[in-house]
């Protein structure tokens, strides 16, 4: 399976594997616990003791990445998943539906979309207070109604293809119409919408992070990383200037693993 | 040159030398100029040297500068009544003046009240300039000063200081020129209180204050954009002859502080305030820049609640307090800008300071002995921490740490700034609170530690501690007050729920062109009344 | 639907039959209903889940120094002690008859609050639409074409690291590096005096910049897929089998086909650039709505968080139906509804 990707895909791959395993026992192997002041220095250099430099209050850089990138992923990829796959679902059944399930589905959608994703979040985090749960939602809330957007419309324009319309003739129930003709085109894009969505979640935390929101300290996802460091960036600290690497690597290499095996499903299918 | 032979120049020559640096003459002109007056080459150096910098020092008049400060939303304001953050009071201290005003050393000094006078601290009488005039042209009279002291206690004013201003209980005219203010009892800091910006004089029966403002300041609107800037141009009338020496001024909000330091060192700006720490090594590095750190009374206060648990039990309270360990919230969070303090809000530059308070240490072995006292090793709290208050989320992650040594689990809750004042201030067992520098030492007690007090943040109930506030407040003796004060702050120090790890130092930064900044404790950019006082040059 | 006589339509279109006319004109139609219906909605749900936040108008603009009574007077001063349906069937009938109220905090009608903001928000929006758009579909469509190759890996990279980094990151490096160390560039861009072309370079330059970065990668990767499914499909391989040049099969036969998707993902990207750009506003102190509406979330002003939700809500609405209209033309099998 895994020879059948592409170079760049196996490299995604390779990424992808690297951080869920981080994602998994990050914070078993930090060195250091990760709110404990343990240099006298702030934003120092790559050393010995603190491979990755020390942040804005002397805190051992390695440490705060490798238990942030769990807030990272998971809370990126949790809310990515729902938000593509409810997106899609109710995306299939409005098409297809068609009629007043379609405008209603529709409206409701462009209702959200409306809603700046950023004053969601604001609204939401200081009516309910910042929890890993809520995050996941109101992230997932936001970007539900871009996926449904795409897939309705690939969806609309897979519809009007010839085999759609013959098993249409044919009798074939809607679902059966969905599940089988329709959504198998929709896959490849839906799949790099996936992996533009996840990109999307990362940056909306980061984003809120820019806001004072986010998840509680001492921890501190990958984007609050950047943001609390930010002042560092003068001097090149490596307490900025790593966790948006490690932002750039993650998101990269989801994508790039997409595009392998979306590649790779276009092969197989006749 | 030197005091034994000082070089004697005519006046004619005095004049050449000053015309020449009027004209921006650079030294090596100068230099020229005396060597044809005959005066030796060496004298002539140090007479060279002496007297550039004599004349930097010379104000200049005109320029235009724009200053930076952290927060501008489409609640500024132009009615002092309404000040609500930093850039409001800067605003309103360039359109306003008030009876009095604070000099470097938080002491009143005069101002639109050339002299005042009282009569057991319970009634003071203010005599008025005869040559203040507010932009439109009209004099200052007697009835704008009693419109706008009385104007804070109508609750339709919505005014800051009604709680203050509640005390008057009577404000009227008292004769040509004067205003007769009556106190509900006597409060020898009236003064202090009246040069705060909140006081600014209005004219009588101003109530439309969206675009443009009537006062007695220096600089005049010359636009008004709430959230998004302001302009103020030159009084030529302002009382102060001569000031100020700017023609124009503009203040904008940035709200990020990266980019705010990124405006001033790329010349967008001319001086910022609210300056992280941590930018200031780049700002020094810059040529051409200059930081400015003003120690101060700002604190970033722990509030623990006495009606709530587990706070309300002293020994546990103890144990918070000695698990701050304020050298590290100095240097750590606030890189040194920052004085240790001692659970007591009175800062050392005060005149009331105690300075015999043993200071209290960092002591995780008698945060533990209280902590087993109170019979709560093992248990868990919330911290309630918050962008609203300095510094606090990075203090509230600090003590975690050093909670975990002695076997307490703090759990930090941090909630957006907006809506803490209102939803999470003293709300919460443990949180904190933010209080501004204030001069007078009665009001800062009566406002936030006496029992009654409406922002009594730990509600501690303390009898002794008022009978004090009263007693200090109507003392005239000097020596006797400062005892007095000196006491409370010793059972703030002991029985308060409240912990003051530091006092926070205002940290700025401007162009070396401007020149003429000072210090005055009370508040960002000389006390919000840096306008009046700078000139560029350069 | 022949009998339906739409409004005269512009130019060309008067010379198409008239069977899909009425499909386009009625499209429309359609959707100025049900625009009307969303708009609605939204300002319901706006105004449900803003009630949901903590504290009001009047504790926020006192602050630290409320006490009960001047909150109660400020209160009734903002009407904020009627009823929540009360106040929204207010500002509903005020909506109705042309008045969006008045704003809370900054005690000005909430129409001048906009229209002071809505103007420069439109320009940086339109600037950079007009920048990001052909580049996302050169990208996209080069990309297709090439698929595969070195020079797809390349740009494919090239986008998705452009969208990972944060916005702030890419502005304040920006402003670090064009402001303040090279000087060639304001790191504000609220200069009142863009009249020069220079000018106005200085100032949009950077913004524009940032939020491309954040804009373009959407655009470009929908592009790219929705162009490769085509390519992938029968009639291309008819195409090229009678000869025709790579560049003109991407561009005559499957583009058109693949406008739908493509059109949706520019519609979405582009709609984010009126609502979603606070942090661009802040770094940059530009003042548009974004911030406004942010800032009056939390002063708790609610006529403007109204207003700037009905206009993120009216602009993607416009969008959207654009995009829809664009693709019905594109795709000939669409006007057949």
């Amino acid at each position: 399976m895994i020879r059948s990707l592409p170079i760049a895909g196996r490299v995604g791959l390779f990424f992808v594997a690297a951080w869920l395993l981080l994602a998994v026992i990050g914070p078993s192997i930090a060195p250091h616990p990760v709110g404990a002041v343990v240099a006298p220095d702030v934003y120092g250099a790559f050393s010995a003791a603190h491979p990755l430099g020390t942040d804005y209050l002397g805190r051992d850089m390695l440490s705060r990445i490798l238990h942030g990138a769990r807030f990272t992923i998971g809370l990126a990829l949790v809310a990515a998943l729902a938000a593509s796959i409810t997106g899609t679902t109710l995306a299939l059944v409005a098409a297809t539906a068609g009629g007043w399930v379609d405008e209603v589905m529709s409206r409701l959608m462009d209702t959200l979309i409306s809603i700046p994703s950023k004053m969601l979040a604001l609204v939401m985090v200081a009516s309910f207070g910042s929890s890993v749960g809520l995050l996941i939602l109101t992230a997932a809330v936001s970007y539900t109604p871009g996926a449904f957007r795409i897939a309705r419309s690939l969806a609309v324009n897979v519809k009007t293809l010839e085999y759609v319309q013959a098993a249409r003739a044919r009798g074939e129930r809607l679902p059966y119409v969905a599940v089988v003709e329709i959504l198998p085109n929709m896959v490849n894009p839906m799949l790099a919408d996936f992996g533009l969505r996840f990109v999307f979640v990362v940056l909306l935390l980061s984003g809120m992070s820019f806001l004072g929101l986010g998840v509680q300290p001492p921890n501190a996802d990958l984007g609050s990383l950047v943001r609390e460091n930010i002042s560092g960036l003068f001097e090149g600290a490596p307490a900025v200037v790593m966790p948006a690497i490690a932002i750039a690597t993650l998101t990269v290499s989801v994508n790039l693993l997409i595009d392998g095996i979306s590649g790779r499903a276009r092969t197989v299918e006749a | 040159m030197d005091d034994k032979n000082p070089i004697r120049l005519s006046t004619s020559d005095q004049q050449r030398v000053l015309q020449a640096l009027a004209r921006g003459a650079s030294r090596r002109e100068v230099l020229k100029i005396l060597l044809s007056m005959g005066v030796m080459a060496a004298s002539a150096g140090s007479l060279v040297a002496m007297s550039t910098k004599a004349h930097a020092q010379q104000p200049k008049k005109g320029g235009r500068i724009r200053a930076a400060t952290p927060s501008s939303s489409t609640a500024d304001t132009l009615d002092p009544a309404k000040g609500a953050h930093a850039t409001d009071y800067t605003r309103h201290c360039m359109l306003y003046s008030g009876l009095t005003q604070l000099d470097a050393t938080l002491t009143p000094q005069p101002a639109l009240a050339e002299e005042i006078r009282n009569d057991k601290a319970t009634v003071w009488t203010f005599k008025l300039r005869k040559d203040a005039k507010f932009h439109d042209g009209s004099p200052l009279t007697p009835a704008d000063v009693v419109y706008s002291l009385n104007r804070h206690k109508d609750a339709a004013t919505a005014s800051k200081v009604k709680s203050v201003a509640d005390q008057f209980t009577e404000v009227k005219a008292g004769g040509p020129n004067e205003v007769k203010v009556t106190l509900a009892g006597p409060n020898a800091d009236l003064p202090v209180i009246l040069a705060a910006s909140h006081f600014l004089i209005v004219k009588d029966g101003a109530k439309d204050f969206s675009t443009t403002a009537n006062g007695c300041g220096a600089f005049k609107v010359k636009e008004f954009k709430p959230g998004v800037r302001s302009v103020f141009v030159r009084n030529d009338n302002y009382w102060r002859a001569g000031k100020p020496y700017l023609d124009e001024v503009e203040i904008i909000g940035i709200q990020d502080e990266a980019a705010r330091v990124n405006a001033l060192l790329s010349g967008d700006v001319q001086m910022v305030m609210a300056v992280d720490p941590r930018s200031t090594a780049r700002i020094k590095a810059t040529q051409g820049f200059a930081v400015l750190e003003t120690k101060s009374g700002l604190y970033t206060d722990l509030v623990m609640r006495q009606d709530a648990a587990p706070t309300n039990n002293p020994d546990f309270v103890m144990a918070m307090k000695y698990l701050i360990d304020r050298e590290q919230a100095k240097n750590a969070v606030f890189r040194g800008f920052a004085v240790v303090a001692n659970d007591q809000p009175i800062p050392p530059s005060h005149r009331y300071h105690f300075a015999g308070l043993p200071q209290r240490p960092y002591d995780l072995d008698k945060a533990k002995f209280h902590l087993q006292k109170a019979g709560l090793v093992g248990s868990t709290a919330t911290i309630v921490a918050t962008p609203a208050a300095n510094g606090s989320i990075d203090m509230a992650v600090l003590m975690q740490q050093s909670a975990q040594k002695i076997g307490l689990t703090l759990n930090v809750n941090r909630v957006p700034a907006d809506g803490y004042w209102s939803n999470h201030w003293m709300k919460h067992p443990l949180g904190f609170g933010n209080i501004n520098p204030r001069p007078s030492a009665d009001q800062l007690l009566t406002q936030f530690f006496k029992s009654d007090a409406q922002w009594n943040e730990s509600g501690w109930k303390n009898e002794q501690f008022d009978q004090l506030v009263l007693a200090a407040r109507a003392e005239t003796d000097e020596a006797k007050r400062k005892k007095m004060y000196g006491d409370m702050q010793v059972l703030i120090h002991e029985k308060c729920g409240i912990g003051i790890p530091v006092f926070l130092s205002f940290v700025e930064a401007h162009s070396s062109k401007v020149k003429g900044m000072g210090s005055i404790p009370i508040g960002a950019f000389m006390g919000y009344t840096f306008a009046e006082h700078v000139w560029l040059d350069g | 639907m022949a009998e339906a006589r739409p409004a005269a339509l512009p130019g060309w279109r008067a010379g198409v039959p008239a069977r899909w006319r009425g499909t386009t004109a009625w499209l429309i139609a359609n959707r100025i209903g049900s625009g009307a219906l969303t708009l609605l909605i939204v300002s319901a749900v706006i105004f449900i889940i803003t009630g949901w936040l903590p504290g009001d108008a009047a504790q926020e603009a006192l602050g630290q120094s409320a006490t009960p009574e001047t909150v109660a007077a400020l209160r009734a001063q903002y009407g904020l002690d009627k009823p929540p349906y009360v106040r929204y069937f207010d500002w509903l009938v005020g909506l109705l008859s042309g008045h969006l109220g008045q704003s809370f905090t900054a005690s000005m009608p909430v129409t001048e609050l906009i229209a002071a903001r809505l103007p420069k928000s439109l320009v940086l929006a339109a600037v950079t639409a007009a920048v990001s758009v052909p580049i996302a579909l050169a990208i996209g469509i080069v990309s297709a074409m090439w698929r595969g190759t070195l020079l797809d890996r390349a740009l494919n990279i090239a986008t998705l690291s452009m969208v990972a980094v944060p916005e702030f990151l890419v502005a304040t490096i920006a402003v670090l590096i064009f402001a303040v160390k090279l000087q060639w560039l304001s790191a504000l861009s609220n200069a009142v005096d863009v009249s020069t072309p220079t000018q106005f370079f200085r100032t949009y330059a950077m913004p524009v910049a940032t939020l491309c970065f954040v804009v373009i990668a959407q655009m470009a990767r929908m592009t790219r897929a929705a162009v490769i499914d085509q390519l992938s499909a029968s009639y291309v391989e008819m195409a090229v089998l009678k000869g025709a040049r790579p560049a003109r099969v991407a561009l005559r036969h499957a583009l058109p086909n693949a406008i739908g998707p493509i059109a949706n993902a520019v519609a979405l990207s582009l709609s984010y650039l009126l609502g979603g750009v606070v942090i661009v506003e802040s770094i940059f102190n530009y003042p548009g709505i974004a911030s406004l509406m942010v800032d009056a979330v939390s002063n708790r002003d609610m006529p403007v968080v109204q207003a700037c939700a009905m206009i993120f809500c009216f602009a993607y609405l416009l969008l959207v139906l654009v995009a829809d209209v664009v693709a019905i033309l594109a795709n000939p099998r669409l006007r057949h509804r």
